[in-house]
C-alpha cells in the first residue's frame, strides 16, 4: 500500500531534490577547477569558511589558557615572585652591559658601512591552527591574500624558517612546514659552503641531501637558506647538523636539527617579496 | 527499470545529437537532451525530471570533455523550471510550449554563464548570441516534437477504443 504525499509535501520534495543536486553539481565542479593560483576551488572555499571558526576557537582557547594561567594557576606564587625579583636584578645589570657593547657594534657597522638588506617586505602572523593529524605537518595563520600573503611567500621567525605558505585565502593560509614529508628547501653549509638539497622527513628532524660523500660537513654546522629554490631568500638559518656520515649511495647521510622550535611556534613573519604573483 | 531508462534515453540523446550536428549544421543548436527534460518535466513526472536533467548534464559534460556539473546545473534548473510551470499553467498550446521551452534552453546557458563567471573561467560575447539561438531552435525542435508525439498518442487511443 502506497501513501501519496499531500500536495504541498510534494512541491517541498522537488524543491529539496533541486537544492540537492544543484549542490551536488557546484561541489562537483569546485573538485575540478582551479583557480589562477592553482589552487583546487574547494579547498579554497572551504578554508575560508572555515577560518573565522578556526579563529574564533583559537581566541576562545587562548583566552581559556590565559584565565587558567593569571588567575588559577597561582601555586608558589609568592616564592616564585622573590626569586624572580632577584633575576629581575642581575639581568639588569647584564642588560646595561649588552646595551653598551650594542651601541659599540652600532658604531662599528656604522663605520664598515654595513649594509642591510631592506629589500625583504614582512608581515606579523600568529598560528591560530595546525592540521589535526601530527604528521602532515601543516599550519594555518591569521593573514591571507587581503594582507599580500601568496602561496609561496616564505614563513620564517626570529630563530630561522619555518616554512612556506601553499594555500592563500581571504584571511587565512595554510603552511607547509619544513619538516613536512613533501617540504623541500635549497641550503649551503655556512662553514664550507657546500649547497644541497634539505627535505622533510614526516618527523621533527631534516635531511638534507645530494652532497657528496666526500664533501666536509661536520656535526655542528650551521644550514643557511641558499637562495636557489626562489621561495626562501639567502642566509636565513635553517638548523644544525646532528648526524653526518658516508651513505650506502655516493651521497651523504645528513640530519639537520631545525633552528626553529616548530612543535611551539605561535608568531612568525610571512616575507611578502617571495611567492606566486597576484591574479 | 526506469533508472536504467532514464540513462538510456540520457545518453542516446546526447549521442544522437552529437552524431546529427556533425552532418546537419542545424542540430548544432537543437538541444535534444533539454527536449527530452522538457519531455520529462511534461508528460511524466516532475521530480524525475531533475534527475533526468542531472543525468544528461553529466553525461553532456563527460562526452564533451568539460568539467563534471556545467550542463547538469543548467538543466536540472531548466526541469525545475518546465515542471513548475507544467503545474501551475495549462500549457497545451504550441506557442506556449514554444516559449516556455525557449526559456528554459536560455535559463540553461545563462546558469551556466553565471557558473563559468562564478568559477573564474573566461566566456565569449559569442556564446550569449549562439544561446539565444539555440533557445529559439530548440523551443521550435520541441514543440514539432511534442505535436507528433500528442499525435500518436491520440491515434493510438483511437486505435484501442
Amino acid at each position: 500500500m502506497s501513501v501519496e504525499l499531500a500536495p504541498k509535501g510534494r512541491e517541498s520534495q522537488g524543491i529539496y531534490v533541486l537544492i540537492f543536486l544543484l549542490l551536488l553539481h557546484l561541489i562537483l565542479l569546485s573538485l575540478q577547477i582551479e583557480d589562477p593560483t592553482g589552487a583546487i576551488l574547494v579547498k579554497k572555499w572551504v578554508l575560508f569558511a572555515g577560518a573565522p571558526f578556526i579563529s574564533l576557537f583559537a581566541g576562545v582557547t587562548r583566552g581559556v589558557g590565559e584565565v587558567w594561567i593569571n588567575y588559577v594557576w597561582l601555586h608558589g606564587a609568592r616564592e616564585e615572585n622573590a626569586r624572580l625579583h632577584q633575576a629581575v636584578g642581575r639581568l639588569l645589570l647584564e642588560a646595561r652591559s649588552l646595551e653598551q657593547a650594542r651601541q659599540e657594534n652600532e658604531r662599528l657597522r656604522r663605520l664598515l658601512a654595513f649594509k642591510e638588506n631592506a629589500s625583504l617586505q614582512s608581515i606579523g602572523a600568529r598560528v591560530v591552527a595546525r592540521a589535526p593529524d601530527f604528521l602532515s605537518r601543516v599550519v594555518y595563520l591569521d593573514r591571507g591574500e587581503a594582507d599580500g600573503v601568496r602561496a609561496d611567500c616564505a614563513v620564517v621567525t626570529d630563530s630561522g624558517i619555518v616554512g612556506r605558505v601553499i594555500l592563500a585565502s581571504t584571511h587565512s593560509s595554510q603552511v607547509q612546514l619544513i619538516t613536512n614529508a613533501d617540504a623541500s628547501v635549497g641550503v649551503v653549509i655556512e662553514r664550507t659552503g657546500v649547497p644541497g638539497v634539505l627535505r622533510g622527513s614526516g618527523g621533527h628532524m631534516l635531511e638534507i641531501g645530494y652532497i657528496g660523500g666526500t664533501e666536509d660537513v661536520a656535526v655542528g654546522d650551521l644550514v643557511l637558506t641558499s637562495g636557489l629554490d626562489r621561495i626562501y631568500p639567502k642566509g636565513l638559518p635553517v638548523g644544525r647538523v646532528i648526524e653526518s656520515a658516508r651513505g650506502k649511495t655516493v651521497f651523504r647521510e645528513i640530519r639537520v636539527e631545525p633552528a626553529a622550535d616548530l612543535l611551539r611556534i605561535d608568531e612568525v613573519l610571512i616575507l611578502l617579496g617571495a611567492g606566486a604573483p597576484p591574479p | 527499470m526506469k533508472v536504467l531508462f532514464i540513462a538510456g534515453s540520457s545518453f542516446v540523446a546526447v549521442v544522437a545529437q552529437m552524431i546529427a550536428g556533425n552532418s546537419f549544421f542545424i542540430f548544432n543548436f537543437l538541444d535534444l537532451s533539454l527536449i527530452l527534460v522538457a519531455y520529462w518535466a511534461i508528460y511524466r513526472h516532475r521530480t524525475q525530471a531533475l534527475f533526468v536533467g542531472s543525468t544528461v548534464g553529466l553525461l553532456q559534460d563527460a562526452l564533451l570533455g568539460w568539467p563534471l556539473g556545467y550542463n547538469g546545473f543548467g538543466k536540472t534548473i531548466a526541469a525545475f523550471v518546465i515542471g513548475q510551470a507544467a503545474k501551475r499553467f495549462n500549457i497545451e498550446g504550441p506557442w506556449i510550449r514554444f516559449a516556455l521551452i525557449s526559456a528554459a534552453s536560455f535559463l540553461n546557458a545563462l546558469s551556466m554563464l553565471l557558473l563559468f563567471l562564478l568559477l573564474q573561467r573566461n566566456v565569449s560575447v559569442i556564446f550569449v548570441g549562439a544561446s539565444l539561438m539555440q533557445s529559439i531552435i530548440t523551443g521550435g525542435g520541441g514543440v514539432l516534437l511534442f505535436i507528433a508525439l500528442d499525435a500518436y498518442k491520440r491515434t493510438h487511443t483511437d486505435k484501442v477504443s
